[in-house]
């Protein structure tokens, strides 16, 4: 698991790589939270990568997602694969994150 | 004294570390004072002496707190290489240092098979010796280091104990025989976790409450969510009825204090054996599967909701299913569908299906272990992430 983070214009791109379960979700909270830090108008997390993510992983985005809602900072989701995409499903995550098709409508739907 | 001097005097009755100095040359004491001076005076090293092995040993009994014995080999009474091997006797957690001669190799590997960390070579030289002392104290610090993790490992492994515990003390181990269906559940625990449970609750005019769910996290904190989860659950489905309004107001209350951002999918089903309908609602749970008589399979509709605990407010859709004669509902969490074997390959939700293509009519218990069994067999040598779970109600035949 790894994430990358890339800045375009005051939006903050997480790029999430990799499996994320419980054995390394602390560790997914600690590089998600550096790579957020404290100044970023909306962050947008590019999953395209993310092979897996099992409930544990789930509550991180949740955690993190709480956290900026708190702060007024945006957050969307973009570009998850089937599995990725029906986890976020079948939880109901979806009705709670706004998730895209793609990084460039992410991207500009949160540079607005 | 001034308090500058009773400072310097208080770390010198307290050093960092002491160091047992065992030697029959009475010299040895003024030079050891003169040349470490400067690291006695500063608190960091403490010496102490003894004239041979018998001496070392009471001063071992006496003083809990030294970490380093530097020995000379030949002394009379009790000679070092005797020392050596009496020092773990009395504290095993010291290190020692032994002082030979100049290629003297045969004392020297005996010192060092009976266990001593390091050795120094007669005459002393002091800034070799300082190296040396440093070193084993360096290893000791280490040595002491992985010792209190490993302890804090213990405690974790004790803390995860509990968990287990908790988890295991909720599930219910006997099921309600109503008309018209039977019912069973089993899970399979993965090491260190407390993340799921399942629940049978009796209604009225024996209808049946059937919960399953997965808490998010592992560890205590989550199998204390569990319980409240579970509690809430039982105490919302028996006053309040409707699946969607039970899900809505445990979602609720677990709302009101949830820091951790915690949360548990739930899947909730009230069955009406008088109609064999099941109404459900789906809290971000695995949809259950429905098989049929035939060996058909489907997954029951989503109901538009959410894992519990994630947001406050919600409303908790609600769906219901005519089930016939002979039907069996498979309820699981991902811990089945997610197993994954050496090759990193899932289980899935298509090798359960294809279990029962075979249309065999088999009890609730069968079932549910053939599911258990089947997890088994494909995750082989692969270790259990996640705990398996799974619950089954079977319709009776006509």
């Amino acid at each position: 698991m790894n994430v990358q983070a890339e800045h375009h214009d005051g939006v903050l791109l997480a790029k999430v790589e990799g499996r994320v379960d419980s054995s390394n979700s602390q560790d997914f909270e600690r590089q998600l939270q550096a790579a957020i830090g404290d100044d970023v108008g909306a962050v947008v997390m590019d999953l395209a990568q993310l092979a897996y993510i099992s409930s544990a992983g789930l509550r991180v985005v949740l955690l993190v997602a709480k956290t900026l809602g708190q702060r007024n900072v945006s957050i969307s989701l973009c570009s998850l694969s089937d599995p990725v995409q029906s986890v976020f499903e079948i939880s109901g995550f979806n009705r709670i994150i706004q998730i895209y098709d793609n990084q460039a409508d992410a991207l500009a739907a949160a540079g607005k | 004294m001034s308090d500058r001097a009773s400072a310097r005097a208080a770390r010198r009755a307290n050093p960092d570390y002491r160091i047992l100095v065992v030697d029959d040359e009475p010299d040895l004491e003024r030079l050891v004072r003169q040349r470490m001076r400067r690291h006695i005076r500063s608190g960091r090293y403490g010496f102490e002496f003894a004239g041979n092995g018998i001496e070392a040993l009471e001063k071992l009994a006496q003083n809990r707190d030294i970490d380093i014995v530097l020995s000379d080999i030949n002394m009379p009474k009790m000679d070092g290489l005797t020392l050596l091997q009496q020092i773990p006797e009395v504290n095993a957690d010291i290190r020692s240092v032994i002082v030979s001669a100049y290629g003297d190799m045969e004392n020297i590997r005996t010192a060092m098979n009976r266990g001593a960390f390091d050795f120094v070579t007669k005459p002393i030289d002091f800034a070799d010796l300082q190296v040396t002392i440093d070193r084993t104290l360096k290893h000791l610090d280490e040595w002491r280091a992985a010792l209190a993790s490993r302890d804090k490992l213990v405690a974790l492994q004790n803390e995860l104990d509990v968990a287990t515990k908790i988890q295991q003390s909720i599930l219910p181990d006997k099921f309600p025989h109503a008309e018209g269906c039977e019912v069973f559940g089993c899970m399979e625990a993965a090491r260190n976790v407390g993340g799921d449970f399942f629940d049978v609750i009796r209604l009225e005019e024996g209808r049946l409450g059937l919960a399953v769910a997965d808490v998010s996290d592992k560890g205590v904190p989550a199998a204390l969510f569990m319980m409240s989860s579970r509690t809430l659950l039982k105490g919302s489905a028996v006053g309040v009825g409707d699946p969607g309004a039970v899900l809505s107001e445990v979602n609720d209350l677990l709302n009101e204090a949830n820091d951790a951002s915690m949360f548990v999918t739930v899947f909730y089903g009230v069955y009406d054996p008088a109609t064999k309908v099941l109404t459900f609602s789906n809290g971000g749970h695995n949809p259950p599967l429905v098989v049929h008589a035939d060996g058909s399979s489907e997954e029951l509709a989503l109901t538009g909701g959410i894992a519990l605990g994630a947001i406050p407010e919600f409303e908790f859709g609600q769906a219901s299913v005519q089930l016939r004669p002979g039907d069996l509902v498979v309820f699981f969490t991902d811990g089945v569908t997610e197993a994954i074997n050496i090759e990193d390959e899932e289980f899935g939700l298509e090798a359960v299906q294809a279990l029962f293509a075979d249309g065999e009519p088999r009890s609730a218990r069968e079932a549910a272990e053939m599911i258990l069994q089947a997890v088994r067999d494909f995750a082989g040598e692969a270790p259990q992430f996640d705990d398996l779970t799974c619950m089954t109600l079977r319709v009776a035949d006509e």
